[in-house]
């Protein structure tokens, strides 16, 4: 594969694979501990809790609002540049985008307090890679189509550039803490440890080329543009080397900064539950408000200022002895200096993790499973059951997160079903920008100690993966003790 | 638990098996992309009032003048160029006739094209002309070799008369739009 279209593809769908990070399937599904996660404040029913190493939670999530792969490739005989400038460059918006978000859980581990029963703490580790790419309309146009022909006079807005992507490792801490018997709140502090970020989110200006004021044409640039980076250089600095330690020095330095050695920041999350009956619950969280302080191996590209070029001009008889031959040249540097271009800036950065903000409702019904005996702890202590476990469960969920270009919404409905203690079920439809034909499907199976789950959404879109604007899915395995257990 | 995992995954996989598929993709497509953009900018002005013209001191050459321009053979530019166009604007409201030759030459000196304009005196109607380079027009090998321009200014009139136009002077603007090739 050639380099260029290893690296469109990269970037349509590789890098640019954008991860929604809902997840739906997971929020308020308190079988599983890992909804600890989305909600530090959910219902906590267990007594202690380990994940199996490295696949206690795995999360995978890939989505594009706009083209997908099927549009593109799809082998139909239509001519391939007719489908990107149909599909790509004339169909996408600015506010389309390409995005992933991947999760890796290294350890997750709970435990309820002894002395304080009502308490249910939780800690661990993961990694995540987030990164969103917005589709830059105007910049495509711009190499697609030129500024010449029918695009003079149109004007370009340099804004449509905008990314971010990072991989940090997260080590947390979380407390779980039934207040009453109908309200369980918690929270859950954060450290990352990042392993690289890059961002480049503020970016404005334009490009036009219009009649000019003395000559035919006027391109005129006015620019603000600006990418932080932290962690790639050196990243790149050994992939450059290319030796036979690359690769064991590519695992130092990751080892390294999974451990605190790169940039480092702090975060929390928090979020409650609140019964408004027996049957009738509602939830909200929010997660990673925080921030990574980014000061080693920084570098930041700038390109600001504004220019306006006529071409060499000679007014006579002013410039009569201006005998200097490098007039094209002194027209380049004369740009240049306008509208420098900065790639020696190494100042620190703060950014920002993408906060997100879960709410639902949720009404319980059917034949419940245990007792319901208010006894003001997370645990019925003379059963050993559960409370409040009732066969089935409908409602609806909102998430929002916020992203470069605002926030992102989705609205979830949802339905579970348990079957006995040992299998629930949980499917959800949701809408967001990315599909109004969401279909998810949960399930969390309880085998003894032994608890597995697997949660995968738009299940239609495996009808025809190519052919679609997200695909999800969510597995782990870990061992529960449930009260009693 | 081991009875109760191995048909629930064989389950789940035999699930995603029949529910997922994929209409056949061609990625080899990309291969086929064609991006030809076209840019456009203007390359040179000149402007010259018609004392200045009257008043030059050689016979009949008011301006003439050598300069770099390397723009169309830059290894980017040359190696993408397909056709171009460039665009002469001529405007004279001068009492007289004037020429203005633009000579393209290479890194040696040596002369591979010229564009040679006589532009009729005042009330003449401002000219527009477009040289094509490319198929059907001059070889795009005069543009990606070109390493300076000369720009020379004749008067072919006399050195006394003065327009009654306001601001009498003449005016050439130049641009060109090129189609590039960047896949």
């Amino acid at each position: 594969m050639k380099l260029g279209k290893l690296m469109f593809l990269t970037t349509l769908f590789g890098v640019a694979s954008l991860w929604s990070q809902n997840k739906q399937l997971l929020y308020d599904f308190y079988e599983i501990p890992q909804s600890l996660m989305v909600n530090p404040g959910v219902k906590a029913s267990e007594k202690w809790h380990t994940g199996i190493p490295a696949l206690s939670g795995l999360s995978f999530q890939a989505a594009t609002s706009g083209v997908t792969v099927n549009d593109l490739f799809a082998n139909d005989g239509v001519d391939f540049t007719t489908k990107v400038r149909e599909r790509l460059i004339e169909d996408m918006s600015k506010r389309d985008d390409f995005s992933t978000t991947s999760q890796i859980e290294l350890f997750n581990i709970g435990f309820r307090g002894k002395n304080r029963p009502d308490d249910y703490y939780s800690f661990g580790m993961y990694g995540e890679t987030d990164v969103i790419v917005y589709w830059p309309k105007d910049l495509a146009i711009l190499a697609f189509e030129g500024n010449g022909g029918d695009n003079i006079g149109r004007s370009f807005d340099l804004g449509d550039l905008n990314l971010r992507g990072e991989m940090v490792n997260v080590f947390h801490f979380g407390i779980n803490r039934k207040i009453s018997n109908t309200l369980t709140v918690g929270a859950r502090a954060k450290i990352y440890s990042s392993i690289f970020q890059f961002q480049s989110i503020k970016n404005s200006g334009s490009f036009t080329t219009t009649v000019g004021q003395d000559n035919i044409y006027a391109n005129n640039i006015n620019a603000d543009l600006e990418l932080q980076t932290s962690g790639i250089e050196e990243i790149s600095d050994i992939l450059d080397e290319d030796t036979s330690t690359t690769q064991r020095d590519l695992a130092s330095l990751f080892t390294r900064r999974v451990l605190f050695g790169g940039n480092l920041g702090l975060g929390f999350d928090a979020g409650f539950t609140y019964h408004l009956n027996p049957q009738t619950t509602i939830t909200g969280s929010v997660l990673d408000v925080g921030f990574i302080y980014n000061s080693k191996d920084i570098k930041n590209y700038t390109l600001r200022g504004s220019a306006t070029n006529e071409g060499i001009d000679v007014i006579l008889p002013e410039d009569i002895n201006n005998i200097n031959n490098d007039l094209w040249q002194e027209l380049i540097d004369e740009i240049e200096e306008s509208v420098p271009f900065n790639d020696n800036d190494t100042s620190s950065y703060i950014s920002f993790r993408p906060i997100k903000v879960y709410g639902s409702f949720r009404y319980d019904f059917g034949l419940k499973e245990a007792s319901n005996k208010d006894c003001g702890c997370a645990i019925n202590q003379d059963s050993g059951q559960n409370d409040d476990l009732y066969r089935n469960s409908v409602g609806g969920q909102l998430f929002m997160i916020k992203r470069p270009r605002g926030i992102q919404a989705a609205l979830t409905g949802f339905y579970q079903k348990r079957l006995g203690r040992t299998l629930s079920l949980k499917t959800t439809y949701t809408v967001d920008k990315y599909s109004f034909s969401n279909i998810g499907l949960g399930l969390s199976l309880q085998a003894g100690p032994v608890n597995f789950y697997v949660l995968g959404d738009n299940l239609l879109g495996y009808r025809n993966v190519a052919d679609s604007h997200y695909a999800s899915l969510q597995f782990g395995f870990n061992i529960i003790s449930w009260n009693g257990n | 638990m081991k009875k109760l995992l191995s048909p629930f995954l064989l389950l789940v996989t035999t699930v995603i098996l029949i529910l997922s598929c994929a209409e056949e993709q061609d990625f080899d497509q990309f291969d086929d992309l064609s991006v030809t953009p076209i840019v456009a900018s203007s390359i040179f002005y000149l402007e010259s009032d018609e004392e200045f013209i009257n008043s030059a001191s050689a016979a009949s050459t008011f301006y003439a003048q050598t300069f770099n321009f390397d723009a169309f053979n830059e290894q980017f530019v040359a190696e993408r160029l397909l056709q171009g166009t460039m665009i002469y604007e001529l405007e004279n409201t001068t009492s007289k006739t004037l020429s203005i030759t633009i000579e393209f030459l290479d890194e040696g000196g040596n002369l591979l094209d010229l564009e040679s304009f006589s532009i009729d005196p005042a009330p003449a109607q401002p000219q527009i002309i477009e040289v094509a380079y490319g198929p059907g027009g001059k070889s795009l090998d005069i543009l990606t070799n070109t390493s300076n321009l000369r720009v020379i200014g004749n008067n072919l009139g006399d050195v006394t008369s003065v327009s009654s136009e306001p601001e009498p002077k003449i005016i050439m603007r130049s641009a060109a739009e090129f189609l590039f090739r960047l896949k």
